[in-house]
């Protein structure tokens, strides 16, 4: 955890160089992430605590007949619905990923689940259909439901065969 | 995010209330120190992301991105429109009104179903926050499992409905009037 934090302030610094030298606009930047911080602290927190009740309260019976790596199929196809039903904001999802995987679930749950999230995501269905139309809507929904079934089952293989 | 929050904490209140009635007041407490543990490890590196989030925003405008879109065709185009969805800043309220407004300018659909996939799979601003929340080794593996995706997503639309199928072709069957609807 120590290196991740190195490796991200690194990056951050990085860009900061590069955004001063570039065009000089990085203390916009700085003033644009820390807006964007204090706004987010509240459903941060909440998310955190979200996390350790869930952690706490999955049943290990559940976990080892739904979401291990011992569910298969049921396992990558609960994924990608948690992911459809999860509409919040990536501040909120990521520590909710995060407490299921510390309980034991799988990894083609996991990456089925993200998968579900980035492509299927209820909250964002309606910015679909209201901007593009119900044809569209369509298209990208039968588009995406392979596809994220697809990333959780090649998930679980790996785990299978490598893990 | 205030819709996020509000679902949030109504969960919250409710899984709080499931540990008290089934493992009482220990239950509770377990789950709050997890939180805090979680919350102690992660807060300097959610302060960095923060920081590459907020310099990503300033460096990659809108017409820039804009450019990259109109310039390339075929399987570059592809690459480059997955690529900039990737790199887009901002939520849906954002890229969306932005893929909306090439709605006139004839581009392939194939290119903005790139655009879309790509925003929604890799979203590099989101990049620092998965990685501090999930840790390296599954954010790896997510990015390495999904990162075809865009590109297919735009090579399949391409195959089926060809190049001059426009995205205003595919729209046209009521996104205009609901778009207008939902502005008016």
């Amino acid at each position: 955890m120590t290196q991740t934090t190195i490796i991200l302030s690194l990056a951050g610094l990085i860009l900061i160089i590069i955004n001063a030298k570039k065009t000089g606009r990085h203390y916009e930047g700085l003033k644009s992430g820390l807006k964007q911080l204090i706004n987010a602290t509240p459903l941060i927190i909440g998310a955190f605590l979200l996390a350790g009740i869930i952690e706490v309260l999955i049943p290990g019976e559940f976990v080892q007949n739904w979401l291990s790596k011992e569910a298969g199929i049921r396992g990558v196809v609960l994924g990608s619905l948690g992911g459809m039903l999860l509409a919040i904001g990536p501040y909120a999802f990521f520590p909710v990923v995060s407490s299921i995987w510390a309980t034991g679930a799988g990894l083609g749950t996991l990456v089925s689940l993200i998968a579900g999230w980035c492509l299927l995501n209820l909250s964002r269905m309606s910015y679909e259909a209201a901007f593009f139309g119900v044809k569209f809507f369509v298209f990208k929904l039968i588009f995406s439901i392979p596809f994220s079934l697809a990333a959780g089952f090649i998930a679980y293989f790996l785990e299978a065969a490598l893990l | 995010m205030k819709q996020s929050t509000i679902i949030v904490y109504i969960t919250l209140a409710v899984l709080i209330a499931a540990a008290f009635l089934t493992g009482g007041r220990a239950l509770v407490a377990e789950g709050l120190i997890i939180s805090a543990n979680t919350a102690y490890k992660s807060a300097v590196m959610l302060i960095a992301s923060f920081i590459i989030t907020g310099q990503l925003n300033v460096l990659l405008t809108m017409d820039v991105l804009e450019r990259w879109l109109e310039k390339f065709s075929g399987l570059k185009a592809v690459l480059v429109s997955s690529l900039a969805g990737g790199l887009f800043p901002g939520g849906p309220y954002i890229y969306y009104p932005f893929v909306f407004g090439f709605k006139d300018k004839n581009l392939p659909l194939y290119i903005l179903i790139s655009f879309l996939f790509g925003k929604q799979v890799y979203d590099f601003a989101r990049l620092p926050m998965e990685i501090t929340l999930v840790g390296w080794d599954l954010t790896l593996i997510r990015y390495l499992i999904t990162l075809p995706i865009p590109i297919l997503a735009g090579l399949w639309t391409k195959r089926f409905f060809g190049s001059k199928d426009t995205f205003n072709h595919m729209t046209k069957a009521g996104g205009k009037d609901d778009s207008n609807n939902n502005h008016s």
